[in-house]
Order: C-alpha cells, then sequence, then structure tokens
C-alpha cells in the first residue's frame, strides 16, 4: 500500500484509489479504505486539505479542485460499494439451503399394482365394471364351464396347482349358483384358480347379459421360477357380452388399451389361436415398443410382441352360464400384468416383482 | 411341427421364399417357431395348435398354404401299386368297435435294409430318426399324411391272424423300447390269436419287431378312440407321436389312402411289394352331419364382411362341402334371382380331418383367418345400459394403500404359497391349506397370514445392506374357512429417517401403534386394543385389535426365534401388523357419514398431574376420569409420563391435558373448577392418586 504523499498530486491519487477498491472484498475491508482516504485525521483527502493550506494561491486553484474532485468520488465510490455489499449479505437468520431436507416418509408402489390400476382405470374410463374373485376354485368354475371338459386336450396346456384337501367354504360371496336354476350342491374347492375367466363363469351365473367387465388378480400355474415364469402371477381378463357385440369390437378395444398403456400409435395385430372357451380365437400382438416394428432382437425382428390371448366367447360357455347364443355374443381376453411391467418398464427378470427388494420397488413412483 | 419346404412344394406351388410363407402364415394360425436350412433345402417349424391334428402333417399344413395363398392342393387321387395277389394274405378282426373304429392291413414280402438317402434325409429333417426301409416307410407316411402306421414282422404272429380286443386282466406286453408293461382291459391291444403284439396307437411290441431277417410283414393303419389313447398313455407314461395324434383325433378315412401310400412307397424304393390287397376293416362307416353357415353371422360375429365369394372358396379350399341353402320362407323367382337377397347361407360338411369343427362359429373362424383378421375395422361394443359398480373391496384396499403409502411403507407382492414350517406359527389353530402338488417346499403351503411372506421381505432387504425396512402387501390370506383379505405391514430401523439436524430414534411399541390407529382412522373405525398372546410376538409388546368386539387385527414386536428362522439379522428388531380388511369393513359403519358444525363457544383446557401406581393402565385413568367429568369434557390426552427423581419407586407421574367446550354456550371458570375437583376426588378415591 502506497503511503500518503500529496505530492504525487489529486490525480494520481484518484488512480490509486481506484486500484485498491477493486481489491475490497468484505466490509472490514471497505471501512478501512474509508478510513484511509476520507478519515477525518490520517487520510488522503485530509494531507492534501493540510496541504491546500500551505499552497500558494496558484496552487491552491487547480490543486484545490483536484482534490475536492478526489473527495467526492471517494465519498460516492464508497456508498455505492457499501450498498452493493450491503445487498449479497446473508440476513443473519439466514440458513446453508444446500442441506439436505428432511424427507417426510413416503411409501413406493408395487410396479404390478401400479398395472391394475392403470389397466382397471383405462376400463372403468370404457364403461366396465372391475371385479375380483376367488383364488381358490372348483374344477367347475375353472375348467368344466370354459368348455374344457376332463378328456379336453386343453388342459394339457397348463398345469394345475390341486388342494391337497378340497374344502367347501369360500369367503367370497359369489360362489356360483346359476341364474334361474335350482341351487347346485356346493361344489368342493379343489385348485388354485390358473386363469381369472373363473371369474367370468361366476359372473354370467349371477347376471343377465348385458355384460361388461374386468377381473384383475392373482392366478397360478405349475411353472417353475425363471426370467419370465413364475408360479403365480396376476391376469387381466376381458369380458363383454351383448347383442352383436363383434371380433371388430375386440381389435377397437385392444387397440385402444394397447395405446394406453404403451403410447399412441402402438399398433395391434391380431393372430388365430386356438383357446378351447372361445372360438373364433385370437393372440395378440403390440408393435414392438422397442424398435416401432422395424424390427430388433426384443421381437425376435418381427416388429410384433405377444400381449394377450383372446376371442369370441364360444357358445358352449355360454350355454354353461345359461346364455343363449343365438340371441346375445360376446368377446373375452386375458392378459399378463407381469407381461405387460416386463415390456413398459425394460425389466430384465421377472423375479424381481416378488423379491420386494426396497432398491427395485423404490424405482417405481406412487 | 417340423416340416420340409421342398415336401410342402410337392403339394401346392408357393415359390415364395420359405421367410414369405412363415410371415403369411402366421397370421392365419400357423404361428412358425423357426427356420432352418437343410443342405438346400429348408426345415420349417409350425407350431399346430391342439385342436389341428390334421395338421401334424405335410399335407395338412400345405393345404393351409395353399388355402392361404389362393393355389390348389394337388393331392395324387390315389397310390398305384401292384398286389402280387388278389386277395387280403390275412384275417382281421376287431373285437372291441367302440376303441378301434377302422383298422386297415397289408401284408408284404420284403427285403429289409436301409432306405434310400432321399427318404433318410427328410426324415432326419423332420427329426425321425432313420430305422430300416420298412419302418422309415411307415414315418414317412406319418410325417406326409398324419396317419400313423405300424409294421409287424408276420412270421412272428401266431395264427396268421390279427385281433384287435381290449387287453385281458393281468395281460402284459414287451413294447418297442424294451420295457415290459403290464395292461389293463380298458387297453387295446393288437393281437395275434393268443398273445398281444403292439398295444393299439401308443407302441408296438418287441416279439414282432421288423429286423433284417423278416421277410413278410403287416402294415397297420387304424383309427383308435382318441380318449382310449390318451387315458393308455397317460397311464402307461408313454408318450409318442402316434399316441399324440391318436389322442387329438385322427381322420377316420385316412387309414386306406395312408395303406396305399405305403405300398407304393414300399415298391417305389424297392424294399418290397404288397402281397394282396388292402384289408380295410370298418364296422361302422361314418358320416359327418352338414352344419348350416347362416350368411349374417359371418359379419355378424366377426365384424367385418366377407365377400359370399371367399366364404366359399376358404372352405371349399380347406376340403369342406359347401352347398347353398336357399332362405325358407322366400323361394320365389325374385328372390332365387337376386342371390344374394335370397340366400340364407350354406350347408357345409367338413372332412373328416377336420375333427375341431363341431359348430357355426367354428367355420366362421375358418373364414375370418382365411379372409385376413387384418381386415378388422376397430370398432367399439354398444353400450346398452350404465356400467354397474366395480368390486367394493378395490376402492377400500386402495384407501388402505394409500394411507399406508403416504406413512412410508412400500408395497410389496409375494407368493401365497409358502414353506410350512413358515405359515406353522401364524395358522392359529387351523389345519394349513396345502397343496397336493406343490411346485416344491418353498411354497407347500397357502399362507395363513401375509406376515411370514413380508417378514422374508424384510429379511431379503435387510441381508442386502437396508437397515430402514417398512414394507406392506395388502392380499387374500387362506384357511379351511375360506379366503379373506388382509393388509399387513412390518417395520424395522429408524423412526424417522437420518438427517444431520437431529438425533436418531429406534422405532418402537408406540410408532407402530400410531400407524395401527391412523388406519382405523382413514376406515372410520376406532379400535380397542388388548394384550395379545400369538406364537410369533413377543408377549407384553403385542396388542390385539378389536372393533365393537369383533376382531380387526394384531401387532406387536416380532418373536425373535420366528425371525431367526428367516434369516433375520440377529438382534433386529422387527414390528409387524395385520388387519383383517374384510372384518374392518364390516365393522366400519354403513355410508351414513354426516358432518357436524364447527363449536361456536370457545373451549377451556385444564392440566393435571398425578402420582399413581405405575401398574394401573393409562386406560384405567382415562376411563376415571372420564366417568367423573361433566358432559363439558370433549377431550383427554395424556402429555407426560414421568418415572425417576422425585417420583417414589412403583409410581408413575401423569400429565391430562382436559379440554372442556359446551356446544350451547360459554363455560364459566367457576364450573370448570367445579368439574376439575370431581375428577381430582375421583382419581384420589379411585385410584388412591396423589396430585401433583
Ligand atoms: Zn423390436
Amino acid at each position: 500500500m502506497t503511503a500518503i504523499d500529496t505530492s504525487i498530486g489529486p490525480d494520481r491519487a484518484r488512480e490509486l484509489f481506484r486500484a485498491e477498491l477493486a481489491d475490497v472484498r468484505t466490509d472490514a475491508e471497505l471501512q478501512a479504505l474509508r478510513t484511509r482516504w476520507v478519515g477525518r485525521k490520517g487520510s488522503w483527502v485530509a494531507a492534501f486539505m493540510e496541504a491546500l493550506a500551505t499552497a500558494t494561491p496558484e496552487q491552491k486553484k487547480t490543486f484545490g479542485r483536484g482534490a475536492n474532485e478526489l473527495k467526492k468520488e471517494v465519498e460516492a465510490t464508497i456508498a455505492e460499494r457499501e450498498a452493493a455489499l450491503a445487498a449479497a449479505r446473508r440476513p443473519a437468520h439466514a440458513v446453508d439451503i444446500t442441506l439436505p431436507g428432511r424427507t417426510p416418509a413416503l411409501g413406493h408402489r408395487h410396479p404390478l399394482s401400479l398395472i391394475r390400476d392403470e389397466v382397471g382405470a383405462i376400463f372403468t374410463r370404457l364403461g366396465y365394471q372391475v371385479l375380483e374373485g376367488p383364488e381358490i376354485e372348483d374344477d367347475y368354475h375353472n375348467f368344466e364351464a370354459l368348455n374344457m371338459p376332463e378328456e379336453h386336450p386343453a388342459r394339457d396346456m397348463q398345469d394345475t396347482l390341486y388342494l391337497a384337501t378340497p374344502t367347501f367354504a369360500s369367503a367370497d360371496a359369489s360362489v356360483g349358483r346359476p341364474r334361474g336354476k335350482a341351487p347346485w350342491p356346493p361344489q368342493p374347492l379343489t385348485l388354485l384358480r390358473t386363469h381369472t375367466s373363473a371369474m367370468q363363469i361366476r359372473h354370467m351365473e349371477q347376471n343377465a347379459p348385458p355384460v361388461r367387465l374386468v377381473a384383475i388378480g392373482p392366478v397360478y400355474r405349475k411353472d417353475n421360477l425363471d426370467l419370465t415364469h413364475t408360479p403365480m402371477f396376476h391376469q387381466v381378463e376381458g369380458l363383454v357380452v351383448g347383442k352383436g357385440v363383434t371380433l371388430a369390437d375386440l381389435k377397437g378395444t385392444l387397440a385402444a388399451m394397447a395405446e394406453a398403456l404403451f403410447g399412441a400409435g402402438t399398433g395391434v395385430r391380431f393372430r388365430p389361436s386356438f383357446f378351447p372357451y372361445t372360438e373364433p380365437s385370437a393372440e395378440v400382438d403390440i408393435q414392438c415398443i422397442k424398435c416401432k416394428g422395424a424390427g430388433c432382437a426384443m421381437c425376435k425382428r418381427t416388429g410384433w410382441i405377444e400381449i394377450l390371448g383372446s376371442g369370441m366367447v364360444h357358445p358352449a360357455v355360454f350355454e354353461a352360464v345359461g346364455y343363449d347364443p343365438n340371441e346375445i355374443t360376446g368377446f373375452a381376453f386375458g392378459m399378463g400384468v407381469e407381461r405387460v411391467a416386463l415390456l413398459k418398464w425394460g425389466v430384465e427378470d421377472i423375479r424381481l416383482f416378488y423379491e420386494n427388494d426396497l432398491r427395485f420397488l423404490e424405482q417405481f413412483g406412487l | 411341427m417340423k416340416v420340409l419346404l421342398s415336401w410342402i412344394r410337392e403339394f401346392v406351388d408357393v415359390p415364395e421364399s420359405a421367410e414369405d410363407i412363415g410371415t403369411l402364415m402366421s397370421v392365419r394360425g400357423l404361428a412358425l417357431e423357426g427356420l432352418e436350412p437343410h443342405g438346400d433345402d429348408i426345415v420349417m417349424d409350425f407350431d399346430v395348435t391342439a385342436n389341428r391334428p390334421d395338421c401334424l402333417s405335410v399335407i395338412g399344413i400345405a393345404r393351409e398354404i395353399a388355402t392361404a395363398y389362393n393355389r390348389p392342393l394337388n393331392v395324387p387321387e390315389g397310390r398305384d401299386f401292384s398286389p402280387a395277389g388278389s386277395d387280403h394274405a390275412i384275417a382281421i378282426t376287431i373285437e372291441a368297435p367302440e376303441l378301434c373304429g377302422r383298422y386297415a392291413g397289408a401284408v408284404a414280402d420284403v427285403k429289409v435294409g436301409p432306405s434310400p438317402e432321399w427318404m433318410q434325409s427328410r426324415l432326419t429333417a423332420c427329426g425321425i430318426r432313420p430305422i430300416s426301409n420298412i419302418v422309415d416307410i411307415t414315418n414317412y407316411v406319418l410325417l406326409e399324411l398324419g396317419q400313423p402306421m405300424h409294421a409287424f414282422d408276420l412270421h412272428q404272429l401266431g395264427g396268421r391272424a390279427i385281433v384287435v380286443r381290449r387287453a385281458k386282466p393281468g395281460e402284459s406286453i414287451k413294447t418297442l423300447d424294451g420295457k415290459l408293461r403290464t395292461l389293463t382291459p380298458d387297453m387295446l391291444v393288437i393281437a395275434d390269436a393268443s398273445r398281444a403284439q403292439a398295444i393299439g396307437g401308443v407302441m408296438g411290441g418287441a416279439h414282432s419287431e421288423v429286423t433284417t431277417g423278416t421277410k413278410r410283414i403287416v402294415f397297420e393303419a387304424a383309427y383308435f378312440k382318441p380318449s382310449s389313447v390318451r387315458a393308455t398313455s397317460k397311464a402307461l407314461g408313454l408318450k409318442t407321436d402316434a399316441s399324440t395324434r391318436f389322442e387329438r383325433g385322427m381322420d377316420v378315412t385316412a387309414p386306406a389312402r395312408a395303406m396305399a401310400r405305403a405300398c407304393q412307397l414300399l415298391e417305389q424304393i424297392g424294399a418290397g411289394q404288397a402281397a394282396g390287397t388292402i384289408h380295410d376293416v370298418y364296422p361302422a362307416p361314418q358320416s359327418a352331419a352338414p352344419i348350416v353357415l347362416e350368411r349374417t353371422r359371418v359379419p355378424g360375429l366377426l365384424g367385418m364382411d366377407v365377400p359370399d365369394a371367399n366364404v366359399e372358396r376358404i372352405l371349399r379350399s380347406l376340403g369342406f362341402d359347401v352347398q347353398s341353402a336357399s332362405a325358407e320362407a322366400s323361394t320365389s323367382a325374385e328372390a332365387s334371382a337376386d342371390r344374394s337377397a335370397g340366400h340364407a347361407g350354406w350347408n357345409i360338411t367338413a372332412p373328416a380331418w377336420r375333427v375341431d369343427i363341431k359348430r357355426q362359429v367354428d367355420l366362421i373362424e375358418e373364414v375370418g383367418r382365411h379372409h385376413g383378421f387384418e381386415h378388422l375395422p376397430s370398432t367399439f361394443p354398444g353400450v346398452q345400459q350404465a356400467p354397474a359398480s366395480s368390486d367394493p373391496r378395490i376402492a377400500r384396499d386402495r384407501r388402505v394403500r394409500t394411507a399406508l403409502l403416504g406413512m412410508g411403507y412400500s408395497e410389496a407382492i409375494t407368493f401365497a404359497f409358502i414353506e410350512a414350517a413358515a405359515a406353522e406359527p401364524f395358522l392359529g389353530g387351523d389345519a394349513p391349506v396345502a397343496l397336493a402338488n406343490p411346485l416344491s417346499e418353498k411354497f407347500a403351503v397357502m399362507r395363513p397370514s401375509l406376515l411370514p411372506g413380508l417378514i422374508d421381505a424384510v429379511s431379503h432387504n435387510r441381508r442386502h445392506g437396508r437397515r430402514d425396512v417398512q414394507l406392506f402387501e395388502i392380499g387374500t390370506r387362506f384357511s379351511p374357512r375360506g379366503e379373506t383379505r388382509g393388509a399387513g405391514f412390518a417395520w424395522t430401523g429408524l423412526a424417522t429417517a437420518d438427517h444431520w439436524s437431529g438425533a436418531r430414534r429406534e422405532i418402537d411399541f408406540f410408532d407402530v401403534k400410531g400407524v395401527v390407529e391412523q388406519l382405523a382412522a382413514v376406515s372410520l373405525v376406532s379400535l380397542t386394543f388388548g394384550e395379545a398372546d400369538v406364537p410369533y410376538l413377543v408377549k407384553g409388546r403385542a396388542a390385539t385389535m378389536t372393533v365393537n368386539g369383533q376382531h380387526i387385527g394384531v401387532f406387536g414386536l416380532l418373536d425373535s426365534a420366528v425371525g431367526d428362522r428367516r434369516d433375520l439379522p440377529s438382534g433386529d428388531e422387527v414390528y409387524v401388523a395385520e388387519f383383517n380388511l374384510d372384518a374392518l369393513i364390516a365393522a366400519a359403519p354403513a355410508d351414513t357419514l354426516r358432518a357436524t358444525s364447527l363449536p361456536r363457544y370457545p373451549w377451556v383446557v385444564r392440566d393435571v398431574s398425578i402420582l399413581v401406581d405405575d401398574a394401573l393402565s393409562a386406560e384405567a385413568v382415562r376411563g376415571t376420569i372420564r366417568s367423573a367429568a361433566p358432559s363439558t369434557l370433549i377431550e383427554v390426552r395424556e402429555f407426560d409420563r414421568y418415572q425417576g427423581k422425585g417420583v417414589p419407586d412403583g409410581k408413575v407421574s401423569l400429565s391430562f391435558r382436559l379440554t372442556f367446550q359446551s356446544p350451547e354456550r360459554t363455560l364459566n371458570d367457576e364450573e370448570v373448577q367445579v368439574g376439575m375437583q370431581h375428577i381430582i376426588d375421583a382419581l384420589t378415591r379411585d385410584l388412591q392418586a396423589i396430585q401433583r
């Protein structure tokens, strides 16, 4: 810091002041600068005023104006900087806003539960009722009424889990009593339902057409655990029965569902197939959500991914529940909730859904 | 079903590539599973659905392809061969016509050796191992026409006779795979005069097997009853190419055709010559009844129009007999002149190989799939009435789920079947609902409670380094009395998340009780608590929950022995709770909620601190206060509980905050003071309390 020396003149002193001001960062430094330049005693301005007293009249004229200008500039500039520093200063009650907040406890939804709700919401919007049914079933509702008698080859397609001891009880109020027929003797409950289709039968037994429902819930098959199979999984079953219901109505409905679940523009494709409880039957593919139909490893280069089975309700099913297949038609479909979740979120191992690892669950929202 | 492209092309002219054929057939009902080169040929692997045994053959697949491409199917009318003699050269008797509807046999003189290269190559490509020219011919016919065949060494058949009969009790046979099998009278055998030589439709016997020394054979082509073959195959645990086809239903007209083809092939490859004509025993010839296909039903079911010409073309191409049926009422000249107006539909007769066609809808499916599902428009079913309401459990579960999520619990979904040992502490005296054929011991019984699954989930998270775990599940519990829906939760770790500002605290009983009370509050019920004594909770830190005397559930600290068995880290304190949601909803008031107006007069608050015996429950003190208080007491709340310096041993200092309010007027100090004095007198008199 240059010692006070008035001989350098006010103009040179002003340059010095500007240089020193540029280095000022804090309030304290600014106050020190003020004292050094405009303090009542021993400051640069005070020194100039003293020098002025002993100056010649000729010197006074130029030197005096310069000293006064210096004083004005110093005072104005310091006031300005003082205001700027004050504006930047944290008030006494300030906190460090970058510290982490206290997080209120909030849980995460299970991905399968999210899909269940989403599908339920889609079909509620389309005017369907959403139902749930018993998970332990009798042979009649799970197989026979669905056109799968004892010797039907279709029973080969699903390996069923049976109870060691049949039970007659069910907490569910909708245990089958066909409409307009004498009450049945109670059917022994013998197996874990292999599909939610059993629920269709129970509903139709008790309600006259029209019908418009989705049934959602767990189903069971004797499948070993691997990347794509679990012995328990969840199914969404849809059923619409009424006058003039067609396969084209099924296509429109499933196309709407595919777009709602997988995004606008997701196309659907029907492939003829075979299920004992529908005729005609179709397996339904959606356009591959990864390659948008161009062909990739996920869709085995076909551009399509199988998503569900469906068809027009078989007349034998209508006959079993006392509906007249000459009066009404209907469509049905069944879709795996896990399969939708695997596709939608790119989950690579179905077993993750049943481990309940919080590191997995916390990736999903509310 | 694996077939060679060249073989298909013998029956239908399809120059298109295998890929193109596969892509089209996949949307016509024959999904292509894979393509594999075989020399300069291609093996096409089609997924044939269980209802289409006719497509387990080259001819069946070729017929579908011909229909899909609208090309003719070229089936040779007959297969010419020159028998050496003019009689049957064998006696065939069907003694069990109910199990065998048709049996064709033909005797041939043969020279056993390897079959020609081209035949071996085709069999190999389709997954069948070449054995000898005779066996290879039977397999070749099986693949080409779908008709299973068998060849017996005639010299090994006693009495030179074939008798189709039921097995005798205790009768046994050594089958071609070398195993001795004991039969029952519900099984069908092909026997000679004295002994069983084959199990009908399942497998031949070792005794009459064709060997290199065989000089004379009998070819067999028959029709066996599907359910009988299925039962026999299942009972013997023996599944073969033949049984798979017979049990799904074969073409009753096929045996004669297959036999002719086999005899012709025999000559063609120089393996021998038929000794006589074909002996075809068909005791009760069957003819299919026509099915009416109503014209309006096609668009009525499919929702798309299919031109009449296309309906007829598709069905004829698939082998159906198609006859127009005129409208019953309008046989006028005008109507028949305008074909579409007077035309009611068709009388359709299915070919014998289409065992799946039974009803009109089956015909509509044929028309629909070959017209092409890609032509289906996208429409929506009409609404005929207001939608019915959904299962009320869904809204109830959502309410409970939302509350638990809001209190920090993440949602778990666990398997409904668990290990028997894991279920044991939760059975409550019931027998377990066990599975007859569980996948493994880990999935042996249906869960009586949601807690075993949740405990395993907590254990999994703890073993993977997670300290704080809050999980819940809403799901079904099983008992011999039926299914109930429950909500369970488990909690271990800190009461609140770690934070730089504050002290950490492990959860305790009252954290869990608070959650339980909130769940009751969102369900609009209030709980009564009692001490719980269940094998999986620590006594003294466990409570039952009831609503109006109805048991709703339990909560408390998990017994460490239960946790240890599920691999929970030792020393972990896990609190669990479980509600019976069905009972909860039954206990909740019906939808009679009415809002009450807000109070118009101010309240008065008074505190009171007392010393009482520390064995006295808070509930007892609260009860004494309430019973002594005037009706203006609206709330009693414990706000401090203290033991230690200044409080004698065996005593506890309790502080209560009492709130008084009247809906009718402002309370004055004096009446509140009188009320407080009543309360203090009662506490002193009934509980020996000392006011502090
Ligand atoms: Zn793709």
